[in-house]
């Protein structure tokens, strides 16, 4: 017979077990505070600038035009520049680069050309935004005739962006298990029905994710406009959508940020803030619509 | 005993992957509705013989594949039309796949891809996969629910329910009880006895007894090469003409 156990002792914590719980409170804590190190900054930030722009916010600082050279009034032609930029450059590089992904993930054999083609992807995507400008410049302004305008600042800000879209998109796609091909071949499936049924629903949500994060990007950059199409002050007709043409030259946000910094004294501090917000705000707003996209094409999982 | 035609035949298949050759020229016959077995340990060419049964082996860049292999009498890699002939021939593999789609959608894959769209059909033919797959009674009430929410064995059964949606002549089952416990297994069995009055099987397993209740011969692979094939109750008797066969299967090596 083994010895009758000690109810008390088993309830009692032996020391590896103190020692144990104190390593996870510890190790909790470690984390936790990483956690909040990195939203505090965040939070800050984003408080700081409401605050200082408070002033200047408005629903009509948005739409309405600049005055007495640009130190009063609204940001409604940068605003809508901004937002010209970002979804014509989205549209160019999105789909160029999903199937460029889709053909490099799926179709491309591995030899030499596509290695080849793999590593300059990676390559291109950590060039810095000012060469891309000046690629810009020089082909799409220069070359391609087409000028300072709202057409060449969106194909080189899609330039800039292509390669890391090809890239994310990639990383989703190789992330759907080979055996879901495999078992779509085996049934006779061919290659384009496996990825249009199979392989691209069930990567749909990496692929969004990677192109809303070219959105930020596409809107904060300044270089590769700022030669391209954007200039400092451009007259459009107010409270209309379509104000600008594919070929006119167009103000956008990050640069009018930058010209009211720098360029002109005697500015409003919380003018700058307000253009700050209002930055963030369209990165938010492109954000929040291929978010609501994401979950609808989650929730209605079949295409 | 072969029947004048066989249902599939095999000539001196050949497959390297690259520079390594993984099956050495192997021919075989296996007459129609029968159960054919195939046993051998790891490495030793069984998977990548199904793969070029069903010639997904083409999707691998580097393989190199020789020799012939006939369905009823045609050459199956001189058929041009790749999808058709996949549709004839069914696949199991090793570890269930249930593809992110509801039960329904899983079994509906493969002929709604082929393009039959009429809803009365649709769902007569899932039903009836289901049936044979021995899985319609535990999933007839949720059709609508991911078939990735099912159980090992019971995707497993939906795999082999896929497998027959697109109503091949051959089903080739890759070690399709690994996954899974013995009385699913026991249930599967049955299945594929049923499954024999209309098809053709192959049936790759680990499990010697597997073989041995359910294949009429066997086919014994070692390192890609044949070592022998014959009536199963020979095979596993323990007076195999190989005496390898006779170690393989008493569980020497393997």
């Amino acid at each position: 017979m083994s010895e009758p156990v000690d109810n008390a002792k088993r309830f009692t914590k032996t020391p590896s077990v103190v020692r144990k719980e104190r390593n996870e409170k510890i190790a909790q804590f470690v984390f936790l505070s990483m956690t909040l190190a990195m939203v505090l900054p965040l939070v800050l930030i984003v408080g700081f600038l409401v605050f200082k722009a408070w002033p200047s916010l408005s629903l009509d600082f948005i739409f309405d035009m600049p005055r007495n050279g640009m130190r009063e009034g609204g940001i409604w032609p940068a605003f809508l520049g901004t937002l010209y930029l970002v979804i014509i450059s989205l549209m160019i590089a999105a789909p160029i680069g999903v199937m460029a992904a889709v053909y490099l993930n799926e179709y491309a054999k591995d030899n030499w050309l596509t290695r080849t083609i793999n590593l300059a992807v990676i390559n291109l995507a950590g060039v810095p935004s000012i060469v891309h400008a000046l690629f810009g410049l020089g082909a799409f302004v220069y070359a391609a005739k087409m000028g300072t305008s709202i057409i060449a600042a969106s194909l080189t800000l899609a330039v800039m962006t292509l390669p890391v879209i090809i890239a994310s998109t990639k990383e989703a796609l190789s992330a759907v298990p080979m055996s879901f091909r495999q078992a779509s071949w085996n049934m006779g499936v061919s290659r384009w029905q496996t990825i249009w049924r199979i392989v691209l629903p069930n990567s749909i949500s990496g692929i969004l994710t990677g192109i809303i994060l070219q959105v930020s990007r596409a809107a904060g950059e300044t270089a590769p406009i700022m030669f391209t199409g954007a200039v400092i002050s451009v007259n459009i007709a107010k409270d209309q959508l379509f104000a600008y043409g594919l070929t006119d030259e167009c103000m956008a946000l990050a640069m009018h940020l930058y010209t009211i910094s720098t360029q002109i004294p005697n500015v409003p501090e919380s003018l700058q803030f307000a253009i700050a917000v209002a930055l963030l705000g369209v990165v938010l707003l492109v954000n929040a619509l291929s978010i609501s996209l994401r979950v609808y094409l989650r929730t209605h999982r079949k295409w | 005993m072969v029947a004048s035609i066989a249902k599939l035949k095999v000539e001196d298949l050949k497959v390297a992957y690259g520079d390594k050759q993984v099956i050495h020229g192997i021919s075989y016959e296996i007459p129609p509705n029968e159960i054919f077995g195939v046993i051998g340990p790891a490495q030793s060419g069984k998977t990548s013989m199904l793969r070029v049964i069903n010639r997904t082996i083409e999707f691998t860049p580097n393989a190199k594949v020789s020799g012939k292999i006939e369905i009823d009498g045609e050459d199956a890699f001189r058929m041009k039309d790749v999808y058709g002939y996949r549709r004839r021939i069914g696949m199991v593999a090793p570890l269930p796949v249930g593809l992110p789609l509801t039960i329904y959608d899983n079994v509906a894959f493969a002929p709604r891809s082929f393009g039959m769209k009429d809803k009365d059909q649709l769902d007569a033919l899932v039903q009836k996969c289901l049936e044979q797959a021995a899985l319609w009674d535990e999933v007839k009430d949720r059709l609508d629910s991911l078939g990735t929410k099912l159980s090992g064995g019971q995707q497993q059964r939906l795999t082999i329910a896929r497998a027959l949606s697109h109503q091949p002549e051959v089903l080739c089952l890759d070690e399709f009880s690994i996954a899974i416990d013995p009385v699913t297994t026991m249930k599967i069995e049955d299945v594929l006895k049923e499954l024999r009055e209309s098809m053709t099987i192959i049936l790759v397993t680990n499990l010697v007894q597997q073989a041995r209740r359910l294949a009429k011969r066997t086919m014994f692979l070692l390192n890609g090469e044949l070592v022998e094939e014959g009536d199963t109750e020979k095979m596993f008797s323990g007076d195999a003409d190989n005496p390898k066969t006779n170690e393989f299967v008493s569980g020497a090596f393997g």
